[in-house]
């Protein structure tokens, strides 16, 4: 009983992290930093669900001494609801971006709108993964994980070569392009760690540090 | 996520599948953990011990003809702690009473297969069933003093009964057992009272005294916590991890908390059968049987 409230709250936060991490990469790309409260509150909510999390499957170990997969299960809770905790810190950090530097609409957003359609992709098979329990597509993720971080190397280097000819029309763009990469690089990487532990209830295997 | 991807460039979807050309450094080769065999299989390959202290082997056991063991296969390793652990009836008993030939005293009761301690098979024509009985201590689950006895002879009472005479010697054996069980600070002073007189938990660890006694290779230890309070459980819990210092410890237990707290390795059984045998933590983590996985998460039957 108590393990299926702890799965029906991180099966809310996953729904309501995806979707702050979508609203902060459209108002990136539509610059408007209207949804920034909305933001604001998705991601305290989800730090509010996480501790939650962490209190009931405290509980749930002191009072039921789980084992086996139940014991998996709760271990993976926890890793999940710090995982999607974090997918709504980095969509904040990313409304902040359009805050503090914005407006962008002169930037070229094609390197962040090129990452996030990887991310999001990301966030969605590892969500549907843990609702279906179904191992099969966590293999994509861990590929798309490569990607992302290929694509991130690019873009550094990219940039470093047009401060280096100090062409580059605003450096606002500039910083903007590299602060919300590295947001979405830290969410990829968040994404592997859902595969990982939607894997570790399935296997009790854990996965090699990447 | 749509209006999203319409927004994008066109261009965006084909450059992102040929993203692997994209990097200019030489990359490594993929360390996805999927290019290996997905996931490991559930394999049925039984789990062995190096050297074991004692080697059970196609172990079968009969009450007037009715089989209550089929074919126990099952390593005990030396110093370690293993735990027997199902339902009410599937043997765990019969399995230790027969690992020193204490079955052979039940009436009608039979044993069939080979038992082997170090090399040698106890079930072996020549073995002598007194001699394997005095190598393996037996701690039951209730504790069972001898009723008349004072504390100090409840621990002297097998020596005795083995024709040690010299009384420095018994008295040296009883004290060092008393504190090898843990009791000797709260007996050392009432060495004349009978056994009887202690509470549960210490007639339970005079009883483990009264085993360490005979110097045993093996202590093969029925329930012995299962008429104890949380303290005294404790205590006893405490004291095996000690004695595995010297000793081969085999215990049987209902209490999945305690199999996992004390033991190094588990050992499944069910209806006669041994299900599963592996290292506790593994067991406890990840069973290898949904049978196991179901006993030992209390969602049985
Ligand atoms: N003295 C006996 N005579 C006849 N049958 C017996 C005898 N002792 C045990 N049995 C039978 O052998 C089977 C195994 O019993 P055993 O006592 O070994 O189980 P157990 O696992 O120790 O159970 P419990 O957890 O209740 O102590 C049971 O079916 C039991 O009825
Ligand atoms: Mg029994």
């Amino acid at each position: 009983m108590g393990l299926t409230k702890v799965s029906s709250i991180v099966l809310d936060m996953a729904i309501l992290a995806e979707s702050t991490v979508t609203k902060a990469v459209t108002s990136y790309n539509d610059d408007d930093n209207s949804a920034k409260k909305q933001i604001f509150e998705s991601s305290a909510k989800l730090r509010f669900l996480q501790d939650e999390v962490s209190e009931l499957t405290i509980e749930l170990i002191a009072r039921f001494q789980p084992v086996a997969t139940d014991l998996r299960f709760i271990k993976s809770c926890m890793e999940l609801a710090y995982g999607f905790s974090r997918f709504g810190r980095y969509a904040y950090d990313i409304i902040m971006v359009l805050e503090i530097l914005g407006p962008l609409e002169h930037c070229d957003k094609l390197p962040v709108m090129r990452m996030s359609k990887l991310v999001m992709e990301m966030m969605a098979l590892g969500v549907a993964a843990l609702r279906t329990r179904d191992n099969s597509n966590l293999g994509r993720i861990y590929e798309m994980e490569e990607m992302v971080d290929v694509l991130f190397r690019k873009n550094l280097r990219e940039s470093s070569q047009l401060i280096r000819s100090n062409n580059y029309s605003d450096n606002r763009c500039n910083i903007s392009t590299a602060l919300i990469l590295k947001y979405l690089e830290r969410i990829s990487d968040h994404a592997c760690y859902i595969a990982d532990s939607v894997k570790y209830i399935e296997t009790g295997m854990a996965s090699p540090r990447r | 996520m749509d209006n999203l991807n319409n927004s994008l460039n066109p261009t965006v979807n084909e450059e992102i599948n040929h993203l692997s050309s994209i990097d200019s450094n030489p990359k490594h080769e993929s360390t996805s953990p999927f290019t290996e065999p997905e996931f490991q299989e559930k394999s049925d390959s039984r789990f062995k011990i190096e050297n074991p202290k004692l080697s059970i082997q196609s172990l079968k056991a009969w009450f007037s003809g009715k089989l209550a063991l089929k074919d126990i296969n099952l390593e005990v390793k030396e110093k370690q702690i293993t735990a027997l652990i199902g339902p009410s009836g599937c043997g765990k008993t019969t399995l230790l009473r027969c690992i020193n030939r204490m079955h052979d005293l039940t009436p009608n009761a039979t044993a069939d297969g080979r038992v082997i301690l170090d090399d040698l098979n106890i079930y072996d024509k020549q073995s002598d069933p007194v001699l394997i009985r005095r190598r393996m201590g037996m701690v039951f689950q209730k504790p069972n003093p001898f009723p008349t006895m004072s504390i100090f002879d409840n621990v002297a009472a097998g020596l005795k009964l083995n024709g040690v005479k010299d009384k420095k010697l018994i008295k040296e054996i009883v004290y060092d057992s008393l504190q090898g069980a843990a009791l000797w600070n709260e007996v050392k002073n009432d060495l004349d009272k009978p056994g009887i007189s202690l509470s549960g938990g210490q007639q339970q660890r005079l009883c483990i005294a009264r085993a360490l006694a005979m110097q045993p290779e093996i202590l093969l230890m029925d329930e012995p916590t299962s008429a104890l309070d949380p303290i005294a459980s404790s205590k006893i819990e405490e004291l095996m991890t000690e004695l595995k210092k010297h000793l081969t410890v085999i215990i049987v237990t209902h209490n999945m908390q305690q199999a996992a707290r004390v033991s190094d390795y588990t050992a499944f059984m069910y209806l006669g059968e041994l299900i599963e045998f592996g290292p506790t933590d593994q067991i406890f983590k990840n069973p290898k049987k949904e049978l196991t996985e179901r006993y030992i998460s209390g969602k049985f039957g």
